[in-house]
């Protein structure tokens, strides 16, 4: 996928009501790939937590001797953070509102994050 | 954990808890120790600081002929098992530098990021420098006169 087939995906997950930003991340080293976000979005500091979470939930999968992790969905008061995996180390994160539509916004993020590559 | 600014070892403390970082040395400029953790010999302190000052001088140096007057912000050597980060930042008491060396527990993005922050309360932390007086300032024999009074009681 090119970077205009990046920006595509993003944009169709920005596209889903409530979300705040997109970001394609390499899990591996916390940093940003491509984004699509609003200005207020410190996208890179999201990165680097989304990698940690991301990093942490397959330690904590592997020690339960489980598959590992192909989605990461954390719900805070304020809104969400769901993460899909993609093509290793790639991995697509959108950050929510609280009045996000979350059940539409993870199988958007399902079919962006399979098509990456 | 080392330090010889006391002010900076809770900032290093949270930075290192929060980014999972491996080892940490912050440092003059000119290469002199700050603060350390998890070096357990001086000759690689030592060693470390002055190599990671040398190798940020030299960048500064290239940013410099590239017409980068601000610097590169941040130098990060990535390994197999490890990564290098080397990044400046300024201080009340000059402009300090930070070697820290992560793992796979940690990453670029988390230290970057809590990097910045040990930076900012660093740079918050210090304590206010008390300007040097002038030893011949207005007033001085006088100040002389009264020290030296109470010392031997003369009047």
């Amino acid at each position: 996928m090119s970077i205009a087939g990046w920006q595509d995906a993003l944009r169709e997950v920005t596209g889903v009501a409530g979300v705040r930003g997109a970001l394609i991340i390499s899990a591996e080293d916390g940093l940003v790939i491509a984004e699509t976000a609003m200005d207020d979005l410190a996208t890179a500091d999201v990165a680097a937590l989304s990698a940690a979470l991301v990093s942490r939930a397959r330690r904590c999968t592997a020690a339960l001797h489980a598959t590992p992790p192909e989605s990461v969905h954390l719900v805070g008061e304020r809104g969400a953070v769901l993460a899909v995996a993609g093509p290793a180390p790639l991995w697509l994160v959108a950050v929510a509102r609280d009045d996000a539509e979350l059940g539409r916004l993870r199988l958007v993020l399902r079919d962006a994050a399979g098509a990456l590559h | 954990m080392r330090v010889l600014e006391p002010w900076v070892a809770d900032p290093l403390t949270e930075f290192l808890r929060e980014s999972g970082a491996r080892l940490a040395l912050v440092m003059t400029s000119s290469g002199q120790v700050i603060a350390q953790d998890g070096f357990t010999r001086s000759l690689d302190v030592m060693s470390a600081a002055a190599l990671g000052a040398g190798i940020l001088a030299t960048t500064q140096e290239l940013a410099t002929i590239l017409e980068a007057p601000r610097g590169f912000g941040a130098i990060v050597h990535q390994g197999e098992r490890q990564g290098i980060w080397l990044a400046g930042f300024d201080t009340p008491r000059g402009r300090w530098i930070g070697l820290v060396v992560f793992g796979h527990e940690s990453s670029v993005g988390l230290v970057r990021l809590f990097f910045a922050r040990f930076a900012q309360q660093v740079a918050a932390a210090a304590p206010v420098v008390t300007p040097v007086r002038d030893v011949l300032a207005e007033g001085f024999e006088r100040e002389l006169d009264d020290s030296l009074r109470a010392l031997f009681g003369t009047r």
